[in-house]
């Protein structure tokens, strides 16, 4: 909000400190100032006022502040009003407010014999200041008194309200259908959640957020009625909502401002038409209040500032910033302090209000910093987070590039993967963000896309939240995308991976869609596995299907591993068994096999193993061949065979006779075995 | 038997090793004196016709040469290897300034460096890491930290709300993105009784325009730590032992006064600026000062609302640390949207 420098000083005798300095003052006192701009004459403050105090959206709530932290005498506006001897503002207006919860005070007077002109030139340079453009005396003397007092006021053209000798305003609600046109011409729909201004034909107004064409005041405007009320401030803030309008006005009703104040704003208002505009205040003003709001008054123990503020401050340093801030001191008694607080200052309802208020009018700088005494408990280990540290190192160390992706994916994502049960959002910022991503992959492939002019090999992946349905929890996946004919890469990484978390037993099953999944399937159906643990589906691998990379304009092939991070947080171990190493030195044959193309290396390994037995520890498949001297639908698998003995040492004859097994175990198949 | 000089033999075999200039001629010298057809192997044959006391003196003597004779040839062969070997090593010079062998580690995302030295710290301070869920309800992300319905102060978060065709209970109302970690405060103290500290990171989100400081999806790490007469003093403490070990330097930090519906007294917490000191610049975008966080004492209806009774004594601090802003200010970064560009370029800059 935009304040004026100039007008501050108004408040005061005494010179204010220089604009950078007050700047500074109130950041660390009341409100950060975030920009102070030379404006003519004038320097304009940018405040960002906190929302809990409606009574600083106006220049002497911001005086208040600065008489408040400086000790400053601040001086109260003046208002002399001279009302006209034989004019009754009673036998005028009427009023009538058919919900006083909607409207909690209605005040209004009446002016007569205006001149309407353009305002001085003081008065439109302080309008300048702060934002708002001048327009005539009446209108400007309704904003320069909002700004000065936080008090939304209206001037209503008394000669355009509908009766002939007595006027009658109604406070209510508007009726369904009805159009309105604002001040400046908009056309609005109301309905009966909007509370208007009306005479007995027409709307005059939308209470507390903008005035009507009907009673504008023009040049030829000669009496005028004031208003000064006090709207319920949700009642306000839904209108505003529903017209989607803002206002200078809306905004100070809206956060709710004390009804005490509508008083002396209209005094204010009055006296400076009647100075200004030359206008006839008529005696006497229409003041409905019905229920008054009375102070507060909060038990206050002196105590509490030492235990939550942990400083030694005096009770009369404390007493004294009371004062400063206009809190009353009703009574003390054995360090309790019973205190009145002002009806401006709402905010104030607690005990630890009031310690805020100490805390930062002392200074939050002079709070000194003492580390806590208490039992030093040790952190509780979280494994999820533990796990999720130790897979992102693992992935980094073999080469791969963590990303953090946006945690929404677009309609289009939506058509291309066929997603369907999407979590949606219902006030996206955009048709990019429209929906909650389902999985992590999306998003993955985007990054490569963004990528691939810049990175021939990518290698990526992320830990993050996935959203598989508003009926369904939201979970933590680990994906992981490679660029390339890398889906033996991949799997390498997805072994290495949950070695290093410690769980042994991954097995890949071959990927068996049902016939729709199978048309609808993101994965190329013959390069793609489920991975599985104890017979535990945990995540998938695979090559992303052709249709989906020409959609997304991919380049390369792309090789994805996608799992469920909280089932393999679960399977997670940090245990080893250490097992004797065996004194007895293996015994390592090759063997090279002839299979048609179509056989699996696993079934192949699984026939070597069977029928190897405990000796045959460990196989390593170190060549596949195909071309070149192969007859066309076969290929040629390598492997070492490494046989060991736990409790002796294997001789040449009893590991031949164990090779000898194998190769009939792999004939029998009718699989050559090439020497 | 022709008479032997040894004393002649020993000058001449020490000519003969002295001038060998590699193994193979130093062999041939052996082999001489020593091989089947060398001097000393046919004199020893004559050996066995001479009588039993020359032999003895003869055996001796030819003994003594031999030692001598096996003496310099060691030495020499070692002077040769050595020479040899330093010959190989001046040959086989590399150029060192060549590039190492390339070895391919990836990176971690900043944001991950980040959030792990900031866990790392608090954990040493006795702080447990929580989580909460990303999708909340307005019970949990608002009502219960006191920001009641309708209340203005719901404009200072900007929410994405879910789409649902069910109607929502009345107690917890819509469902949302959380707007900030504080949900996670009422759903530990729910389950958990003082004295506790905890942080909890995670993401959060907010319908706003994106800038060069704003992000619809960023990351804080809420912090809590309740117990009897926990005041502002500790949290001050707590957070500038915190920030030191975080910049591996003694930091400049202020509190200016602040609104949130959950603390009371509040605050908002600023770094003097990492990398300007105060002169400003772009990282604190001119201002000296760097916004880290929100913070304050809990306030007693939010107490209530988990379910802990503040007249028990229990109050305490929490915070909410804008994760980006702490990386930005640690790695200089100035534009917080890099952090979700997946930008490769960006992140491998970050070889850790």
């Amino acid at each position: 909000m935009k304040f004026s420098y100039n007008f501050l000083q108004t408040f005061f005798e005494r010179k204010l400190p220089q604009p950078e300095k007050l700047a500074q003052i109130l950041t660390m006192h009341a409100f950060e100032v975030k920009e102070v701009e030379k404006q003519e004459k004038d320097f304009v403050f940018d405040i960002d006022v906190l929302p809990n105090r409606p009574d600083c959206f106006s220049h002497m709530g911001i005086a208040r502040e600065i008489s408040a932290i400086l000790g400053l005498k601040m001086k109260t506006p003046e208002i002399d009003i001279k009302e006209e001897k034989g004019l009754r503002t009673n036998d005028f207006l009427k009023i009538k407010v058919e919900n006083f919860k909607d409207c909690q005070r209605y005040t209004a007077r009446v002016v007569f014999d205006v001149k309407v002109e353009p305002s001085p030139f003081w008065l439109c340079s302080i309008l300048k200041s702060c934002g708002l453009r001048p327009i005539n005396n009446i209108v400007d003397i309704t904003n320069y008194v909002m700004l000065e007092t936080g008090q939304p006021l209206h001037a209503f053209d008394f000669d355009k309200i509908f009766g002939d000798q007595v006027k009658k305003i109604i406070v209510k609600r508007a009726k369904k259908g009805e159009k309105f046109v604002s001040l400046d011409g908009e056309e609005y729909d109301l309905d009966n959640e909007i509370l208007v201004i009306a005479d007995q034909k027409n709307t005059l107004a939308i209470a507390g957020i903008k005035g009507g064409k009907k009673a504008e005041i023009d040049e030829n405007t000669k009496r005028i009625v004031l208003e000064s009320a006090n709207f319920n401030s949700k009642r306000i803030r839904l209108g505003s909502r529903k017209i989607d309008l803002k206002t200078d006005a809306s905004l100070r009703f809206e956060h709710g401002i004390s009804p005490d104040l509508t008083e002396f704003a209209i005094d204010r208002a009055a006296y400076l038409i009647q100075k200004i505009a030359k206008g006839k205040v008529l005696k006497g003003k229409i003041d409905l209040y019905p229920h008054k709001i009375l102070p507060k008054r909060i038990l206050f123990e002196f105590e509490k500032i030492k235990s939550l503020l942990s400083v030694n401050i005096s009770k009369s340093k404390v007493i004294e910033i009371f004062q400063k801030l206009g809190l009353r001191v009703i009574s003390e008694k054995k360090g309790k302090f019973l205190i009145e607080i002002p009806t401006l200052r709402q905010d104030l309802s607690i005990q630890e209000d009031l310690i805020e208020e100490i805390g930062r009018i002392y200074g939050w700088e002079r709070i000194p910093a003492i580390l806590p005494t208490t039992v030093l408990l040790p952190a509780k280990k979280n494994l999820d987070v533990f796990w999720e540290e130790r897979a992102k190192n693992i992935l980094k160390e073999v080469g791969m590039n963590e990303i953090y992706s946006y945690s929404f994916i677009s309609k289009r994502d939506k058509e291309i993967f066929k997603f369907k049960e999407l979590v949606e959002i219902e006030n996206p910022v955009s048709a990019e963000f429209s929906y909650l991503r389902p999985s992590l992959i999306p998003n993955l492939l985007k990054v490569i896309v963004k990528n691939q002019h810049f990175f021939k090999e990518i290698k990526i992946f992320e830990i993050g939240k996935v959203f598989p349905g508003i009926e369904k929890k939201e979970k933590k996946m680990l994906t992981g995308a490679i660029t390339g004919n890398a889906f033996f890469e991949a799997k390498g990484i997805v072994d290495c991976l949950f070695q290093k978390l410690g769980i042994p037993k991954v097995w890949y099953d071959e990927f068996q869609p049902t016939p729709e999944a199978t048309q609808n399937s993101i994965w190329h159906l013959k390069k793609s596995a489920e991975i599985k643990v104890n017979h535990e589906e945990v995540g998938f691998l695979g090559e992303i299907s052709p249709k989906i990379l020409s959609a997304l304009s991919l380049k390369n092939r792309v090789v994805v591993f996608d799992l469920d991070f909280e089932k393999i947080s679960n399977l997670a171990s940090e245990e080893v068994i250490y097992q004797p190493i065996s004194p007895f030195p293996p015994v390592i044959r090759d063997i090279s096999v002839l299979v048609p193309k179509s056989i699996l290396v696993e079934e192949v390994l699984n026939k070597i193993e069977n029928a190897g037995g405990e000796v045959l520890i460990d196989v390593d498949l170190f060549d596949i061949f195909e071309g070149e001297n192969l007859p066309e639908d076969k290929k040629s698998l390598a492997f070492h065979l490494i046989f060991q003995a736990k409790n002796r040492a294997l001789n040449s004859e009893e590991v031949n006779e164990i090779l000898q097994k194998i190769i009939e175990a792999l004939e029998s198949e009718g699989w050559e075995i090439r020497k | 038997m022709e008479k032997i000089n040894f004393k002649k033999l020993k000058l001449k075999v020490e000519k003969e090793i002295k001038e060998a200039k590699d193994l193979k001629e130093l062999d041939l010298i052996y082999k001489s004196y020593f091989g089947p057809e060398g001097t000393i192997r046919a004199l020893t044959k004559t050996l066995n016709k001479l009588p039993e006391k020359k032999k003895k003196i003869f055996g001796k003597k030819v003994n003594e040469f031999k030692e001598f004779f096996q003496e310099l040839i060691k030495r020499k062969s070692t002077e040769i290897k050595e020479k040899v070997e330093r010959e190989l090593e001046e040959k086989e010079t590399i150029d060192i300034t060549l590039p190492g062998k390339k070895i391919k580690t990836g990176t971690l995302h900043p944001l991950t460096l980040i959030l792990q030295k900031v866990e790392d710290i608090f954990q040493s301070m006795g702080f447990s890491i929580v989580e909460g869920p990303e999708i909340e309800n307005e019970w949990y992300n608002f009502d219960a930290l006191n920001i009641p319905k309708d209340h203005p102060a719901r404009d200072l978060w900007d929410t994405f709300y879910i789409k649902s065709e069910k109607k929502h209970p009345k107690k917890t109302g819509r469902l949302l993105l959380r707007t900030h970690t504080s949900p996670v405060q009422i759903r530990f103290m729910e389950k958990n009784f003082p004295p506790f500290r905890i942080i909890a990171p995670g993401r959060v989100f907010r319908h706003e325009a994106t800038d060069a400081r704003h992000e619809i999806n960023f990351y804080q790490v809420e912090g809590l730590m309740v117990d009897k007469n926990i005041s502002v003093a500790n949290f001050k403490a707590i957070l500038q032992e915190f920030l030191n070990k975080f910049f591996e330097k003694n930091v400049k930090i202020r509190l200016r006064p602040s609104y949130f519906p959950f603390t009371e007294p509040s605050f908002e917490v600023d770094v003097l600026c990492i990398n300007c000191q105060g002169r400003g610049c772009s990282i604190c975008s001119r201002e000296g000062w760097i916004e880290l966080m929100g913070a304050g004492m809990v306030h007693p209806n939010v107490f209530k609302n988990a379910g802990i009774l503040p007249s028990e004594g229990w109050q305490g601090f929490a915070f909410g640390l804008g994760l980006e802003r702490l990386a930005m200010a640690k790695y200089r970064i100035n534009d917080i949207r890099l952090f979700y560009s997946s930008d490769l370029r960006f992140l491998n800059q970050f070889q850790l």
